[in-house]
């Protein structure tokens, strides 16, 4: 039984690495990491701000803000193709990157030259999707169907596609990396199922992304021929078709929103059990529903294009889409089940972790509602499929996101970002998100219609609801920001494991030394095994050795969060 | 490395004896016998050494998945080549006449083979037969560059009948891509070769190629059946 992780190397804790490093070319998975994170947030604020015109213009029923309804469809299509291949995708391969390695005791990825030029394929892709913008509007969403996408969108279409097509293939060569590392490079005494759950997250998700992915570049493919090669597979005169491409489009994409959601699923395993000093309810379970959701997301997607499908394909599709419920429940309840008796602590990240798990059930629930097929055909294309998506891309994604950006930042920087400003972001964003996405369930069920900048004045109100909780959103999105750039100087020094957790990358300093561990690390026999002696010798021994890891200027709350030892676990709380 | 003493082990009798003796011996064992293993396996490898092993085996499942990735890009295109098949009323539609097989079958099997020369030529260097390999390389090469020089007669050649020979002009030409730039890394390996460079501790990118041109071979052979039997 191991339980002596590897000593912490006393005289480089608290160095960063030189603001230089972070700007050029580099092998190390933690400076990679942080690469994409920085990027992906510059996306998120490009995305956000176009989100914040959408909202303008929709304050009232005429068309003010956007020029014309083509500048308008450019506003959404280049929001939401900035937020999903900018901002989530990249947020969630930075967090992967930086913590995976950590997570299994490894020096480095597998193939560290591969990491950064996935890194790199991403700023000139990201350059290219926004000079789309200049040189011809994008107006088929980010979806891009054809004829839309072939007959009425401008020169930018292409520069977007060829853009996607640098994104994809960074996100397999991200991929395939993954894989590799998690398969072959896990310590002596890490089975797969002695895994922490974020890592089995990334190595579903990396599943689905290599054999996924490339269905988009042959979609792409075929998409660009058709702008400038003079074919015409999408254009139906001509014997060509357009559910070709929503076939093979969603064929990649519906997999692709479980590659934004299943390592937001990881981050959120980790934090609820964290924070709540409990095992996790149902590892094994849990660990294998991530493939569960990885396998059957491959069988649903049609049910993008119910309205478009023979009919008789329409009744498979729709029990597909309910199955694929089944392991995201095991899930919600394993989630449930882990904090439930436990000593929780509302940190900031066990709030957006509550956030994320309360949020991400209504998206669930009107997830479900849209599989069911006569509903699915009475709202499609209205604000309820909106609301649906912003539940499981922001409600889902998004808070995972913030939580495991006030569990992590302290490993990062070896700073600790301000609890009382996280839970300020918190509230603010959690009401806002609420108040702008629930109405527009709503919104969809009287029909209005999505995608469109002028609309019916009867849904006005509800629209200035939305809009003015969405705009408070946005705002709210800057005190993360001010709150990391004043933590990264201000803020109070992280010991390495401030929050007491049993996974390797709090084995070592904050932020951890080049090589990562000074000596190979041995992992825990069970990542989770909160309130167990082992872990209580391990956490007394760390301690022994190094000082306290919850140094005795930290805030109240933080410092009831960090100790679990003053008092007994509940009955029947432990494991 | 310690032996963890059974706490229930102080303060037994005797009739206990023979069972908390079998308790303590079993760890005893094992741990001797992991004692070994351990000395045994440092003895044999050092640290670079089994860094080096730990590196070739993260490269051959790293190309394997990378294949695995890959190939369904083609399998994209023959999704294509069936969802507009299936829409047209005839197919080839009408008026257009049906692509020959006969030369592809032939440059088919020239392909295979070819394939096979490659997987030889790899495990003969592997071998430390420098001279067999080159051979061996240079006969794969020999039929790879007929391969695509005949595909892409027939490419540039397919009277132009619509969907049916833009798909057709798609499908192989994404194929001759792959084919052109595996074939060019198989020409410099060749170049190499020449050179002396590989040897029985040098012959990953040997290994890699081969495996990359079986990859052209294995997408062919989907296309192949697509473009012509199916």
């Amino acid at each position: 039984m191991a339980t002596i992780t590897a000593p912490l190397d006393r005289p480089l804790e608290g160095k960063r690495p030189h603001i230089n490093e972070y700007l050029r070319w580099s092998v190390d998975h933690k400076i990679i990491g942080v690469q994409y994170m920085v990027t992906a947030l510059f996306f998120f604020i490009v995305g956000g701000a176009l989100a914040m015109m959408i909202r303008a213009e929709l304050l009232t029923p005429a068309l003010d803000v956007a020029a014309s309804g083509q500048q308008f469809n450019t506003i959404f299509s280049m929001h939401g193709t900035i937020m999903i291949f900018g901002w989530i995708i990249p947020m969630m391969a930075g967090f992967g990157n930086y913590f995976v390695p950590l997570q299994l005791g490894a020096k480095d990825m597998a193939f560290p030259w591969l990491n950064a030029f996935a890194f790199w394929l991403i700023p000139p892709a990201g350059m290219l999707l926004i000079l789309s913008w200049f040189i011809g509007p994008i107006e088929a969403g980010w979806t891009a169907y054809p004829p839309l996408s072939t007959l009425f969108s401008g020169d930018g279409q292409t520069l977007a596609a060829l853009s996607l097509h640098l994104l994809g293939i960074s996100s397999i060569l991200g991929a395939i990396n993954f894989i590799v590392t998690i398969k072959n490079m896990r310590p002596p005494g890490m089975g797969y199922f002695q895994m922490p759950l974020f890592t089995w997250t990334i190595l579903a998700t990396a599943l689905i992304i290599v054999l996924a992915t490339p269905f988009l570049a042959g979609a792409l493919t075929l998409l660009i021929l058709d702008r400038i090669g003079g074919t015409k597979f999408f254009d139906a005169a001509n014997g060509g078709d357009v559910l070709l491409w929503q076939n093979v489009f969603w064929f990649y994409s519906h997999p692709a929103v479980y590659i934004m959601v299943l390592p937001g699923m990881g981050i959120l395993s980790e934090v609820l059990a964290v924070h709540s000093r409990k095992s996790i309810f149902g590892y094994k379970l849990v660990a294998l529903s991530s493939l569960g959701i990885a396998l059957i997301g491959f069988t649903v997607w049609a049910h993008h294009m119910f309205t478009s499908l023979t009919p008789e394909l329409r009744i498979p599709f729709m029990i597909t889409s309910m199955i694929i419920a089944v392991p995201t429940g095991i899930k919600v309840f394993s989630w449930l089940a882990t904090i439930w008796m436990g000593k929780i602590r509302f940190t900031a990240a066990m709030l957006f972790g509550l956030g994320f798990l309360s949020m991400f059930v209504i998206g669930g629930i009107s997830g479900v509602m849209l599989a069911t097929l006569p509903f699915d055909i009475h709202v499609h294309d209205t604000y309820f499929v909106v609301s649906h998506l912003h539940f499981v891309l922001f409600g889902g994604a998004v808070f995972a996101i913030y939580a495991g950006i006030y569990h992590w930042f302290p490993k990062v920087t070896g700073r600790m970002l301000d609890e009382r400003l996280g839970r300020l972001h918190f509230f603010i964003t959690y009401v806002s998100f609420f108040l702008t996405f629930f109405p527009m369930n709503f919104a969809g069920m009287l029909g209005m219609p999505r995608r469109v900048a002028v609309y019916d004045p009867k849904f006005q109100t509800l629209n200035v609801i939305i809009s003015i909780a969405g705009f408070v959103l946005g705002v709210s999105t800057f005190i993360l920001f001010y709150n990391m750039f004043d933590s990264l100087r201000h803020g109070k020094k992280a010991s390495a494991n401030p929050w007491r957790a049993l996974t390797l990358e709090w084995a070592t300093s904050s932020p951890p030394p080049s090589t990562n561990f000074i000596e190979d690390p041995v992992p825990m026999s069970d990542p989770y095994g909160y309130g167990t002696t082992e872990a209580e010798a391990y956490l007394y021994g760390q301690e022994q050795q190094f000082g306290p890891l919850k140094p005795a200027h930290f805030e109240a709350a933080l410092l009831a969060a960090a100790s679990d030892d003053s008092d007994p676990l509940p009955e029947g709380a432990g494991d | 490395m310690t032996v963890t003493r059974c706490p229930k082990a102080q303060g037994i009798n005797v009739t206990d004896g023979v069972f908390v003796g079998a308790q303590r011996a079993v760890p005893l064992l094992w741990n001797t016998i992991a004692n070994m293993q351990q000395q045994y396996t440092e003895h044999q490898l050092t640290r670079e050494e089994r860094e080096a092993l730990q590196a070739l085996q993260n490269k051959r499942t790293g190309l394997a998945i990378f294949q695995l990735s890959w190939i369904m890009v083609f399998v994209s295109l023959v999704v294509a080549n069936l969802q507009l098949r299936y829409n047209a009323a005839s197919w080839p539609p009408p008026g257009v006449a049906a692509l020959n097989a006969t030369v592809p079958t032939v440059m088919t099997v020239g392909l295979i083979i070819s394939s096979v020369f490659a997987g030889r030529a790899a495990r003969a260097i592997k071998e430390n037969r420098g001279a067999a390999f080159l051979s061996q390389w240079r006969m794969m090469l020999l039929l790879g560059i007929i391969f695509v020089a005949v595909m892409a007669y027939e490419w540039v050649t397919v009277p132009v009948t619509g969907q049916y020979s833009d798909l057709f002009r798609v499908m192989v030409g994404f194929h001759g891509i792959h084919a052109l730039v595996i074939g060019a890394m198989a020409v410099i390996v060749e170049r190499r070769g020449s050179a002396g460079r590989y040897h029985a501790d040098h012959f990953w990118t040997v290994e890699a190629t081969a495996k990359l041109w079986h990859f052209v071979t294995i997408a062919w052979l989907l296309f192949y059946l697509f473009l012509y039997w199916i």
